[in-house]
């Protein structure tokens, strides 16, 4: 049935006529290329690529397959394929994927299960039926007596006076509060120092657990912009998955029943996230009990909300004496001791380029 | 035999299978088959039958099955512990 039929890797960015050849198959589905694919498992006939699978770290991202070779289980192939190189030449196990609910179907059969799903936008699947699960059973183990038992998810990018403001306040209107920290390391402080630093601003709190982020919690990986041309589509569908996550799974497991959030005057995409846990986690659905959303006002430093993106500029600007009035002692010496070199490393290094370029 | 680390073997293909194991405390076989409702209880046999004779007590085994045969069950499961235990010296007899 598959005559001829031959898997073999392509990498975009190394090889500039395969890449073409995948951008127009996966047009002829609606689909582009995302940037962040590192490679994509493709199946040649002919020497003629009929079918892709992109893989960016553990997401499979832009399937396709040429609509000659539909109805022939040439996906199912393809499907076996990207989890065999993923498992073997990455140690990626655990695969996740996006795509239109429709199509779940097709990937249930190839070995993939739904954890999500937003009627009408998207679903995101897994190549497991106990992932989801065991992170539930892991989380449930944390679960603390209470009637109002709270959650936060913080990047603490870094941990500032205004995270540890946020959980105080929090604490003042619930029994017990759940701290994630995401765990994506896409930002300007890793991820185990944003930890420490979490650990170590909440430290001498009681009824506060600080848990380590997961690929469940707002994983920057796992976005489903590539079946969306529409970026706003894109956004919304984003916060949906992420937040039907936590509510029908995240929640439960740990008996949480408000979600609190500090106002966000700055960023237009944090204000939308927002808005969106009121209409995804408040109002009434099948995805498990509704909870509360409880926006807390921002602390105030010499009438400026404090916030992480300041801190930051303030570490690229190398003034440690205001950056003292933002946050704990604790991440004042990590940034001090760790990031400020860094940070002058990088200034240094563009100075260099420019006189490079004269 | 004790699971250390993640591993899969086999393939989605008709008449074979994925077998995926991971390590974890107790002993957990989950089974997804194309054909459930005939054959699933024994396929759960056939492969806590390959487990008990490689003395795996611990860890857990992730089935994607698509029809495969006993005989193949068995094949997919042994190689899948194997890879997961990083076992180098193997008991042919045993098997």
């Amino acid at each position: 049935m598959n005559y001829g039929l031959e898997f073999e890797l392509l990498y975009p960015k190394e090889d500039a006529g395969g890449a073409a050849e995948v951008r127009r198959l996966l047009r002829a589905s609606n689909l582009d290329v995302e940037p962040d694919i590192q490679f994509f498992v493709v199946a040649r006939k002919e020497r003629r690529i009929v079918a892709c699978a992109g893989l960016a770290g553990d997401v499979v991202k832009c399937v396709a397959i040429a609509a000659e070779c539909r109805g022939t289980s040439l996906s199912l192939k393809l499907m076996n394929e990207v989890q065999q190189v993923a498992s073997i030449e990455r140690g990626h196990n655990h695969l996740f994927l996006y795509t239109k609910p429709e199509n779940a179907v097709l990937f249930e059969g190839c070995g993939f299960h739904q954890v999500v799903s937003v009627l009408g936008s998207a679903c995101l699947m897994e190549n497991t039926p106990v992932g989801i699960r065991d992170y539930c059973d892991m989380l449930a183990a944390f679960r603390q007596p209470g009637e109002r038992i709270g959650g936060i998810v913080v990047n603490a990018n870094p941990f500032t006076l205004g995270h540890r403001h946020l959980v105080q306040q929090a604490l003042g209107a619930c029994d017990w509060l759940h701290v994630f920290v995401v765990s994506e390391d896409a930002s300007a402080i890793s991820y185990a120092d944003r930890l420490d630093l979490v650990r170590a601003g909440l430290a001498g709190l009681d009824r506060v657990t600080v848990h380590a982020g997961s690929r469940y919690l707002v994983s920057k990986a796992t976005f489903p912009s590539y079946f969306l041309k529409d970026a706003k589509v894109v956004e919304a569908c984003s916060t949906a998955l992420d937040l039907l996550i936590f509510r029908r799974y995240i929640s439960p497991a740990l008996g949480i029943t408000h979600r609190f959030v500090g106002n966000e005057p700055f960023c237009a995409v944090t204000r939308k996230y927002n808005r969106d846990m009121h209409e995804w986690l408040e109002h009434a659905s099948e995805e498990g009990p509704a909870l509360r959303v409880v926006e807390i006002p921002r602390l105030e430093v010499g009438g400026i909300p404090v916030s992480a993106s300041r801190v930051r500029q303030l570490l690229g600007e190398g003034d440690f004496e205001m950056m003292a009035h933002l946050v704990p002692a604790t991440t004042l010496a990590l940034m001090r001791a760790k990031y400020a070199g860094r940070a002058r490393a990088r200034t240094f290094r563009r100075e260099t380029r420019i006189i490079e370029v004269k | 035999m004790e699971i250390t680390k993640e591993a899969i073997c086999g393939t989605l293909e008709s008449n074979d299978l994925l077998v995926k194991v991971a390590p974890r405390n107790e002993l957990e076989v989950v089974i997804s088959s194309e054909v459930m409702r005939q054959f699933g209880v024994r396929i759960r046999e056939v492969v806590e039958e390959t487990l008990l004779q490689m003395g795996v007590t611990r860890g857990q085994v992730v089935i994607e099955d698509k029809g495969a045969l006993d005989c193949a069950i068995r094949a997919r499961v042994q190689a899948a512990v194997l890879r997961g235990c990083e076992c180098d010296e193997l008991n042919w007899g045993v098997l």
